[in-house]
């Protein structure tokens, strides 16, 4: 094995390795400030949807301007050597392929499928251009984040269920999977960062070349080759992962990577029709809008559809949010969980709060810390709390349901919500009366009232409010301090 | 079944010749082995715990020191310097020798239900809390443990209560609730069926410490009320009949000691509280064997007298202790 190589799975390694014990920290709670979030920062696709959904310059989009400047350098080296998922799909593809030799050099040949990502690209760019960023769907930072945030973790640490994070945990494992089929199929045929990287990558000043004299066209090189962008034929730099498995499978030293200034000839196009483009773009165009009038918070407040502490208004939220679930995984409660039908289509897989899971910390803000893309807007503590002075932070407003509670709709003693709220003074307060039960006997009660005006709709009443399945006290997302229409009471 | 891959020349990929194990074969071989395992040791674990489930919940311990005999059923300190507060009542209980024998396996249970700073007096405070582990730990105890299941973020709580920082640096193994084990227990009464954390089972001795504050529906809430806080999910219906509920725990908990942590109390908005309204720096500490009659001191620090606190009342009926004030003697103030 040459140098190249071995420094090149070392580097993987490292960037797995890092990238899931960021994941798994956040999710263990470590109270150290990590930047959970800087590859997800560093992402050029983010930064791209933002920008064009946002209409602003993320802060972030810096550190991606970076990274597409080194891959006009040094071409699609993020895929190779950095990308957790291609290296997950890359150790999937080795470790499971019963591939014969023959059969290598078949699969990595490159196909016309390999341009689909290009036409994903288009279709995902225009839809951000008009005001949803969808690009966290596929973007193989996301999916990782998210299956694992929303999918495995909470298997594991024995939090409540997530059930939109099978969804994602099982487009995880399909990707990981696939490469036993096909190496790296979603890197070659649908990763939308591989295809910008990519639109950049051919263009690249450093590249695989091959000495024409010395190769014996035995084409051994593209047995390992993870990007199908055959180094034999006319090597296309826009495909190429820069694995270098190439250089170290060639008997003859025949291929070298290295600047090439003098373009023999032009670089190969991605190949892509322009129909597919074209179509791609068109299909987002018309299908942003029509996703939209599917329905969702944009439009028309849900009740259910809370959003985490920190938010920014439905409209920026979904021009922001890349659905990687970063925010779940910091949640120590496990109340922020994926989206599947609340948030309308264009919401699916976005963050929402779910009370009866966990209920909203009072004076926590880790969900804000980790939000790589300002969707969720990090808040100091006194700032939620409203111990600051001015008013908290509000994600909704507690409601009793009288036909549920107990002391109201049965003369039973309760006061758990009103105990477990956080506000001070508190927003649940109690009305005494004296009733009878059915059989006659005397019972004082203290029945739950909320105080619109002060109620966070943090939901630790909902959580745990003893009436079975359904809480006798929901919040809803009525007087969010994100929406300034989203309100009831006057003055508020 | 992978004869397959294997070509004349071996792989070269691998630079394995034939005959050899190749670097791909061994960490395919490894980890079919290590999965083999795994479900080999998960299945046995599996179907021990069932095997142990199945097996009848153990009652709980009375962890009460038949021997010991104070000349008071409890004592009360004051002064501004909880920690000496602390060891003066112990002091006068005959130290904490009198309870806890060399090798025993001591369980403190502070409350520590809410993300709150010391300050706000919503959980113990944690100079009294680690106080107690020193003198737990001095007195031979083999091991310290201080437990709780918050009704908050566990982390968050034991991490802004202090209760953590300090008991740690006293010498005590802490567990919140993200690192408890929870077992069923035969607990008679309403909370019959609810289960209580593992180490509580385990503990030869147990000292109780509650924090004195305002409650909204038994209008304080003290040591036998503290008990809620070893109990698992399900625990939020005993308030629906909350003085027999406490009472009843009270009952069937007998703690070795009970502390009660008066250096703040919490008159308003509690449990949970947060303005520093609310708060009032009292500098007390009272430490007995008579659980009932220090619920009946710490209702005093908030201005209740016994006869208010439907579950002392019921106590006394059952015959758990005395509520008359006069047999706690005062050490005065320092």
């Amino acid at each position: 094995m040459r140098w190249t190589r071995r420094i090149r799975i070392l580097w993987q390694g490292t960037f797995l390795a890092l990238s899931l014990w960021l994941l798994e920290r956040l999710a263990a709670g470590d109270a150290r400030a990590f930047r959970t979030g800087v590859l997800h920062e560093a992402d050029p696709l983010s930064a791209a949807s933002l920008a064009l959904a946002d209409g602003g310059f993320p802060v972030a989009l810096l550190l991606a301007a970076a990274l597409l400047l080194l891959t006009l350098v040094l071409g699609r080296f993020f895929c190779g050597w950095i990308c957790p998922l291609g290296t997950l799909q890359q150790l999937s593809s080795w470790l499971l392929t019963p591939r014969t030799r023959r059969e290598s050099l078949d699969v990595n040949r490159l196909r016309p499928w390999h341009a689909w990502k290009y036409a994903l690209l288009a279709f995902l760019l225009a839809f951000a251009l008009l005001g949803s960023t969808q690009a966290g769907l596929l973007d193989p930072l996301s999916l990782l984040a998210r299956g694992l945030a929303s999918g495995v973790w909470p298997a594991v640490l024995h939090r409540p269920p997530v059930p939109g994070g099978i969804l994602a945990f099982a487009l995880l494992l399909a990707v990981v999977l696939a490469s036993r089929w096909v190496p790296r199929f979603f890197c070659r045929a649908l990763c939308p960062l591989g295809a910008l990287l990519g639109v950049l990558g051919r263009f690249a000043l450093l590249r695989v070349t091959r000495g024409k004299p010395a190769c014996t066209d035995c084409r051994l090189c593209t047995f390992a080759c993870q990007g199908g962008d055959e180094p034999l034929g006319i090597h296309r730099p826009g495909e190429c992962h820069v694995c270098l498995n190439c250089l170290d499978a060639c008997p003859e030293h025949a291929l070298r990577y290295g600047l090439v200034l003098a373009q023999p000839d032009r670089p190969a196009r991605p190949d892509v029709g322009r129909r597919a483009l074209v179509g791609g773009a068109l299909l987002g165009l018309v299908g942003a809008p029509v996703v939209r009038a599917s329905g969702g918070g944009r439009e028309a407040a849900h009740p259910r559809l809370i959003r985490p502490p920190g938010a920014v208004a439905e409209e920026a939220f979904l021009d922001r949010c890349v659905k990687c679930m970063l925010c779940g995984a910091a949640c120590p409660t496990g109340t922020i969980q994926p989206a599947l039908a609340v948030a309308g289509l264009e919401g699916f897989w976005t963050p929402v709060v779910v009370p009866r899971r966990g209920g909203c910390e009072f004076a926590c803000t880790r969900c804000g810390e980790a939000c790589p893309t300002g969707a969720i807007r990090p808040l100091a503590a006194a700032r939620k709390t409203g111990y600051d002075g001015a008013p908290p932070v509000r994600i909704g407003t507690a409601f009793v349901d009288r036909g549920r509670c107990l002391p109201w709709a049965n003369q039973i003693a309760c006061i758990v919500c009103e105990e477990m709220c956080p506000t001070d003074p508190k927003a649940i307060t109690v009305a005494r009366a004296d009733e009878r039960r059915p059989d006659g006997t005397a019972v004082r009660l203290q029945r739950p009232q909320v105080e619109p005006l002060r109620c966070v709709g943090c939901g630790i009443c909902e959580h745990r409010c003893p009436v079975g399945e359904e809480a006798a006290i929901r919040v809803s997302s009525v007087g969010e301090t994100r929406d300034p229409l989203n309100r009831m009471v006057l003055g508020s | 079944m992978r004869k397959a891959r294997g070509t004349a020349g071996g792989d070269p990929a691998s630079g394995a010749p034939n005959g050899t194990v190749g670097r791909r074969e061994a960490a395919i071989r490894l980890s079919q082995a290590a999965l083999a395992g795994v479900a080999v040791a998960g299945g046995a674990a599996f179907f021990a715990g069932r095997v142990k489930a199945a097996a009848s919940a153990p009652a709980i311990p009375d962890w009460r020191v038949p021997a010991a005999g104070p000349a008071a059923r409890a004592y009360a300190a004051r002064g501004d310097d909880a920690a000496r507060n602390v060891r003066r009542v112990l002091a006068a209980l005959g130290g904490m020798e009198a309870f806890v024998r060399r090798g025993d396996v001591v369980l403190v249970k502070p409350n520590v239900g809410w993300d709150r700073l010391p300050e706000q007096a919503a959980n113990t405070d944690p100079k009294v809390v680690a106080e107690l582990v020193r003198a737990c730990r001095a007195a031979g105890a083999a091991k310290v443990v201080v437990a709780d299941l918050s009704c908050n973020d566990p982390r968050r709580c034991f991490a802004r209560s202090g209760i953590r920082a300090a008991a740690e640096e006293a010498g005590a193994e802490v567990l919140d609730g993200s690192q408890l084990r929870m077992v069923a227990a035969a607990i008679p009464g309403a909370a019959d069926g609810l289960e209580v954390f593992e180490p509580l089972l385990r503990a030869t001795r147990v000292v109780n410490v509650p924090v004195a504050k305002h409650h909204g529906l038994s209008r304080a809430t003290l040591g036998m009320k503290n008990w809620f806080g070893v109990l698992g999910r399900g625990r939020n219906r005993l308030h629906q009949d909350i003085d027999r509920t406490v009472a009843e725990l009270g009952a069937v908990f007998r703690p070795t000691l009970t502390v009660i942590d008066a250096t703040r109390v919490l008159l308003g908005n509690g449990p949970q509280g947060g303005s520093l309204d609310d708060v009032r720096a009292v500098g007390a500490v009272c430490a007995g064997v008579d659980p009932v009659l220090c619920d009946a001191w710490g209702a005093a620090q908030l201005s209740l007298g016994p006869s208010e606190l439907g579950f002392v009342g019921e106590a006394q009926r059952r015959g758990l202790g005395t509520a008359d004030l006069a047999q706690v003697r005062e050490l005065g103030r320092t």
